[in-house]
């Protein structure tokens, strides 16, 4: 049985400042082994998340993984900080947690609820705890260690979140290729862009332009938004028959019409300079067949007779009803020797003339947009059948195939047939091309071959359609 | 802070009580913690139970006891036909003067020190005697009350055979005891050294060590002691855990017909404050309240018949109780 080390009352503010300083050494050792194991718990808590993470993204294409991962570090760091700070233990329960594991028999914790009562017995309990605690190591009472049970946890997660981290993630391969999807749509898309900038800036707009615009920016916007180059597709075949429908279906005879006039005229010696304009273009030759017309009063009888002829030639090879009425009645006035009338029915060819240069531009404009168009099929194509081999189980009809710009096709399985049509002209005049175009199906999957026809429109010899 | 001395120095308490041990060992052979229960019983101002087969030395631990206090001594034999009025005393008439009257004979009850030896053996009124005794520290006769010396401390003892014949103390009756203690049969070594000291030439003879001054000193200073709140707490929630709708321990719900009372805390809390001082602190500890649980709770728990079939005891169920109770209320 030991005596009291206490006798005597001692200077109260003293203990005070005394038991404060107990206090801070407590709250110290503390804060550090609370620092410890919050760091422990915030680096279990991370870890889990990485791996957490790493499993999803083998479950399924996850492309933010790694910044995901990476963010869940701060928020748990964060956390841990909030719960370090917030879960401070009081003074009260740093007494007690130090009596309980220092074996100071509630001493101090005694001491800290009485500081302030003046009790019989207060003060030499409270010399008592001070002379205890001075020859007691406080800090030990809340050592910094690690607990064996997390530090295998942390190890078992560390090691499983390298693993998932080295390993080939089979996911890969499906984000590469949506990445790949991606540009592709994008590279598609900016191919109608071109297609829509090379209008907007042409010499000679025409009155389907804004509607061509339009049309131009659905589709890149469609093509844009799809969710994969095979959905893109599908809004560039509706995109080109718009487009066609923007095209005058009689412009090719009179086009043909309008070059047979040249030929015509070409033989006699008042329309030779007017055949070649009109070969030139169809505007020059409304310019040069007006000038005719107005020189018609003073051509020789010869010159008058040989044209009426050529007229009546035009006329007879004219597949256009209106040209070849303009002609005909400029070929019968000229023979009869009604310069009047035979001036102004020439007077109305080269209107028609001029009309025809008209609905040439605009079909130019169509066919420019056509072949944006086509530019983005040939890419977006190109990535579906890259898509389809990597994935070895959809197939695509035609996606390459030639001519017939707008076809469709119709195959077993998942086929698309698409054509491209080419047609060049003839001569110096505009020439019409008609194509058809075979789609081959895709190799992969059960899908048979498709096929697909169409019909191409060149809009001139020199454009590729 | 302002503070105030107390009236005996604590340290004063620690010595008086080492210096009654140190005596009582002279005499007593082993039983340290019969020894030690019975001098916080003193300090602490309660009375205590002594149970155990006859020859263990009971009552040889109360006159001992008597002979180091140097108090006044008194032992009543309980047996079936003692009756109240040989305890407390009596008006007996008498011839003063010539004249013949009534004057009150005090019973052997006014002692400091009372030894009431197998309580058991005697009627239920006349332990009622006793324990009112006890528990006023005054007797009452005729119209006239008078108060007990004082300190005023009472050791029964009671034999757990040969219950043929005797009337167990009630409940609450048994509440009244501040400790109720068992003697436990003392182990080879503490037998050899009993029969060398009892059957050589002579036997010790005791010295007073202290007074009924300081005894009472004792006992105020002993009160001093602070206790904190969760210390307290603890104490609380024991005396909780011993009632079968208040506990979670499934022992307690089976075999417990009854907890320990209020007065169980204030035994406890009393008890352990002067186990504090014993053991040289100056404030309770969790260690204390465990100490005194068994003596302060014992006779306080009432046992269904089950418990009784199953061989399940007080004490048993109140260690598995200390085992089973929260002292710490956080971490950190």
């Amino acid at each position: 049985m030991a005596a009291p080390r206490a006798g005597r009352a001692g200077n109260p503010g003293g203990d005070m400042n005394s038991l404060d300083a107990i206090i801070r050494e407590l709250g110290g050792a503390a804060a550090r082994a609370r620092a410890a194991r919050y760091a422990v718990h915030a680096l279990v808590a991370a870890l889990a998340w990485i791996g957490l993470v790493l499993v999803i993204a083998r479950l399924t294409p996850f492309e933010g993984r790694v910044l995901v991962a990476a963010v869940g570090i701060p928020i748990v760091l964060a956390v841990a900080l909030l719960a370090w700070l917030v879960r401070r233990p009081n003074a009260s329960i740093l007494m007690r947690l130090a009596d309980f594991r220092l074996g100071l028999k509630e001493r101090l914790s005694t001491a800290w609820e009485r500081r302030r009562e003046s009790g019989p017995m207060d003060a030499m309990q409270l010399k008592d705890a001070l002379a205890r605690a001075a020859d007691a190591r406080l800090a030990t009472a809340f050592p910094v260690r690690v607990n064996r049970g997390e530090a295998s946890v942390v190890a078992v997660l560390a090691i499983f979140a390298l693993a998932l981290a080295l390993l080939p993630n089979p996911m890969d391969q499906v984000l590469a290729q949506r990445q790949a999807d991606r540009v592709s749509q994008a590279r598609a898309a900016r191919a109608v862009q071109a297609a829509q900038k090379k209008i907007a800036d042409s010499p000679k707009p025409t009155p389907v332009d804004p509607q061509v615009q339009k049309i131009l920016q659905d589709a890149a916007a469609k093509i844009r938004e799809a969710d994969s180059p095979r959905k893109a597709l599908e809004s560039i075949t509706p995109a080109e028959q718009q487009l066609q429908k923007l095209t005058d279906p009689g412009t090719p005879a009179l086009s043909s019409s309008a070059q047979n006039l040249a030929n015509a005229l070409s033989a006699t010696a008042a329309g030779k300079s007017a055949a070649q304009a009109i070969s030139s273009s169809p505007a020059k030759g409304a310019q040069s067949v007006r000038d005719l017309a107005s020189q018609l009063q003073s051509l020789s009888p010869k010159d008058r007779d040989e044209l009426a002829k050529a007229l009546a030639k035009a006329a007879q090879q004219a597949q256009n009803s209106q040209m070849r009425d303009s002609l005909n009645k400029a070929s019968s006035s000229l023979k009869n020797g009604d310069t009047s009338s035979a001036s102004q029915a020439l007077n109305d060819v080269a209107s028609q003339l001029d009309s025809l240069q008209q609905r040439q531009n605009a079909d130019q404009a169509v066919a420019s947009a056509i072949n944006g168009l086509e530019a983005a099929r040939q890419e977006l194509a190109a990535q579906a059948d890259r898509d389809a081999r990597g994935q070895g189980a959809q197939a695509n009809a035609g996606s390459s195939a030639s001519p017939g710009a707008g076809a469709s096709g119709s195959g077993n399985g998942n086929g698309n047939g698409n054509g491209n049509g080419t047609g060049t002209g003839t001569g110096t005049g505009t020439g019409t091309a008609t194509g058809t175009g075979n789609g081959n199906g895709g190799t992969g999957g059960t899908g048979g071959n498709g096929s697909g026809t169409g019909n191409g429109s060149a809009a001139q010899s020199t454009e590729r359609v | 802070m302002i503070a105030e001395e107390p009236r005996v120095d604590a340290a004063t308490v620690t010595q008086l009580a080492k210096s009654l041990e140190t005596e009582l060992a002279r005499l007593i052979v082993g039983q340290q913690a019969l020894v030690r229960d019975t001098v916080i019983s003193l300090i602490a101002g309660g009375h205590v139970l002594l149970e155990g087969v006859p020859g263990l030395g009971k009552t040889v631990l109360v006159r001992s006891l008597g002979q180091a206090l140097s108090m006044s001594f008194s032992r009543i034999q309980f047996t079936p036909d003692l009756m109240p009025a040989d305890i407390v005393g009596t008006n007996v008439i008498g011839d003063e003067a010539g004249r013949r009257e009534f004057h009150y004979q005090p019973g052997p009850i006014f002692a400091n020190l009372v030894l009431a030896d197998e309580i058991n053996r005697a009627t239920p009124k006349t332990q009622s005697a006793l324990l009112e005794a006890m528990q006023e520290r005054t007797v009452t006769v005729g119209t006239q009350t008078r108060p007990l010396p004082s300190p005023f401390f009472v050791l029964a003892t009671q034999n757990p055979i040969e219950l043929e014949g005797t009337y167990p103390l009630p409940e609450a009756q048994l509440d009244r005891f501040f400790f109720k203690v068992l003697v436990p049969f003392p182990g080879e070594k503490d037998l050899l050294e009993i029969a060398r000291r009892t059957t050589g030439e002579s036997t010790p003879q005791l010295r007073a060590v202290a007074d009924a001054e300081s005894v009472l000193a004792a006992q105020r200073v002993a009160r001093e002691v602070p206790i904190a709140e969760h210390v307290l707490l603890y104490a609380a929630r024991l005396i909780g855990a011993t009632h079968p709708d208040r506990t979670e321990l499934e022992s307690v719900r089976r075999y417990v017909r009854w907890g320990a009372s209020p007065r169980g805390l204030q035994t406890m809390v009393l008890a352990a404050k002067v186990r504090a001082l014993l053991e040289g602190r100056y404030n309770v500890a969790f260690d204390d309240l465990s100490a005194v649980a068994q003596p302060a709770l014992r006779h306080r728990v009432f046992l269904q018949f089950e418990a009784e079939a199953d061989g399940m005891t007080a004490d048993r169920l109140i260690t598995e109780i200390l085992e089973h109770t929260v002292k710490e209320p956080a971490r950190a």
